[in-house]
């Protein structure tokens, strides 16, 4: 029982982690990218990359509590 | 885990515990009421010391959010909101970095509680259905059967998911960073956790940016042109 929560803990943060790591990249080397070729509209492009960051990191923060859930149930 | 209710004060004849959580945010929002006072007490056009400080931060988080919001008098009224937001939030994460803190039994950021975070993500909610009435009137019940009355449903999910979000993003970073750092202090007593605490400086600052961002994105949303 213990181990099952805590296997389940540890995989709720590693797939929701991995996820997220994958899509954060994406977006930063897509707006690094799009910094460089037009650096004049780096405001714009500032403020909506960490908007979507946020959206990105809320689905890995989901996981993440999931996993504080099931480890709080262990004691 | 971290104690969440077990650290209360409770003098004698007094029935209402208060937890260490409400007396921190007491604290902070005595150091911004003090700093906001003094800086503004005796106002000069040539600004000096702490107005300057002050007039910086006013004249920067208004463009900022004029400049967020489109509906320029739905932006003057809502920049005093959110600019507080983000100070509040921004002093209430650094607080776990306050040399000695973690010595108070039972000291915790109030926002890696979340309650707390709950609160400000609901008044946000709040504040962007008045703005959406303020704005349109009643119109802006039209905007819950947008493309569509099937969508009725669909949206409004999204007004609940909204401060949903809102509430779970903060209390996560801030409380996964906290338990981190102790898990990192427990094992490792010395000089490596100061890295985790250079990097939990940023954090902080990102999560205060984002929330007031979302915010302000939010009512940007209800007040502008529909759809």
């Amino acid at each position: 029982m213990e181990m099952g929560l805590a296997l389940g803990a540890a995989i709720a943060v590693s797939f929701a982690g991995l996820g997220g790591g994958v899509g954060m990249g994406q977006a930063g080397g897509k707006a690094v990218e799009a910094i460089a070729r037009q650096p004049e509209a780096g405001g714009d492009i500032r403020t909506l990359v960490f908007i979507t960051f946020a959206f990105i990191e809320t689905l890995t923060i989901y996981g993440l509590v999931i996993a504080f859930m099931l480890v709080n149930k262990i004691q | 885990m971290f104690g969440m209710w077990d650290a209360m004060i409770t003098p004698e004849g007094f029935p209402l515990p208060i937890p260490h959580l409400v007396v921190t945010e007491w604290a902070i929002i005595l150091v911004l009421a003090v700093f906001a006072y003094s800086a503004s007490r005796r106002m000069e056009l040539v600004p000096t010391g702490l107005q300057n400080v002050l007039e910086w931060l006013v004249t920067f988080t208004y463009d900022f959010f004029t400049s967020l919001i489109e509906n320029e008098d739905a932006a003057k009224k809502w920049a005093p909101l959110l600019s507080t937001f983000f100070m509040f939030i921004i002093i209430s994460n650094y607080s776990g970095l306050i040399p000695g803190a973690a010595h108070v039994s039972g000291f915790q950021p109030p926002t890696s509680n979340w309650n707390v975070t709950c609160t400000l993500a609901l008044i946000t909610a709040f504040t962007v259905q008045l703005a959406g009435f303020q704005t349109h009137g009643i119109h802006y019940l039209g905007h819950f059967i947008s493309p569509n009355p099937v969508m009725l449903p669909l949206n409004l999910l999204e007004e609940i998911t909204h401060p949903l979000s809102l509430t779970v993003r903060l209390f996560g970073n801030i409380f996964g960073e906290e338990m981190v750092y102790a898990f990192m202090l427990a094992m490792v007593p010395f000089l490596i956790p100061t890295a985790l605490m250079a990097l939990s400086l940023l954090l902080g600052g990102i999560q205060a940016i984002v929330f007031t961002l979302l915010s302000a994105n939010y009512i940007a949303a209800s007040t502008g042109h529909g759809h």
